[in-house]
């Protein structure tokens, strides 16, 4: 009788549809580890470039940087409480405008800074909410209240004129701390 | 130390490294720090050579060790 041992293939392995031994196929062991963590640092190294890029862009462009005027809206068409929504800079950069109370009103980027929903005016609690995860910011500072969010809302500089009310630029980040 | 370690050991830090230096670049470029940016991107970017280097490194004494 053959020797199990010397055999060059198990007998129980030498038939035609159940050789493959699959147990542990798929346990992962040191080399494949190892070649995993390689393979995440070189997805978080190729996701860094295109913040890389947009930076240098941020940089290249910063001296000649420059907002339009645009109008908001008549002082007389609208009463204290009310929120406008318009587009600023850009055309696809939502903004809201608050008139607070007479003679006070702010504007602000309103892409909450947590997962960029949009942020709409609570005239009852007299906060920006975010309703996507109940972000809540100030009115009067932009800075975050509470809920997820950690940056305040990029505030929007107004210039009144003529009895209504001008966006002319956005405060920069460092501007608002 | 085992040498057995010690790859793994310099690859988990290299890797944590690059978790940070990530999470960072996002940061910055939203405080509009950007020559942060371009400096925590940069060591992101040579954190994988460094770690694909340890890779080599540890699979090669591994072979003159017959493992």
């Amino acid at each position: 009788m053959e020797n199990e041992k010397t055999r060059p293939i198990p007998l129980k392995d030498d038939n035609y549809t159940h050789n493959i031994n699959r147990s542990n196929e798929r346990s992962l062991d040191r080399r494949s580890f190892m070649k995993t963590m390689v393979g995440a640092a070189g997805l978080f190294a190729a996701s860094t470039l295109p913040w890389g890029a947009l930076a240098a862009k941020e940089l290249m462009s910063s001296s000649s940087k420059s907002y339009p005027t645009q109008k908001i809206a008549n002082l007389s068409d609208i009463k204290p409480g009310d929120a406008i929504e318009f587009a600023y800079p850009g055309e696809h950069d939502s903004a809201l405008f608050v008139y607070v109370k007479e003679k006070e009103y702010k504007a602000y980027q309103n892409a909450c800074t947590h997962l960029r929903c949009p942020v709409f005016w609570d005239r009852d609690e007299k906060e920006l909410l975010c309703p996507c995860h109940h972000g809540k910011f100030d009115i009067a500072t932009g800075k975050p209240l509470a809920g997820p969010p950690r940056r305040p809302l990029p505030e929007i500089v107004l210039q009144e004129k003529d009895g209504a009310v001008y966006a002319v630029g956005v405060k920069s980040y460092e501007e608002q701390l | 130390m085992k040498s057995s370690y010690r790859g793994v050991i310099l690859l988990a830090l290299i890797l944590f490294a690059s978790i940070v230096c990530t999470q960072y670049t996002v940061n910055m470029y939203f405080a509009q720090r950007y020559m942060e940016v371009l400096l925590l991107s940069g060591a992101t970017v040579v954190l994988f050579p460094l770690a694909w280097m340890v890779l080599r490194k540890d699979q090669r004494d591994r072979r003159e060790q017959g493992k």
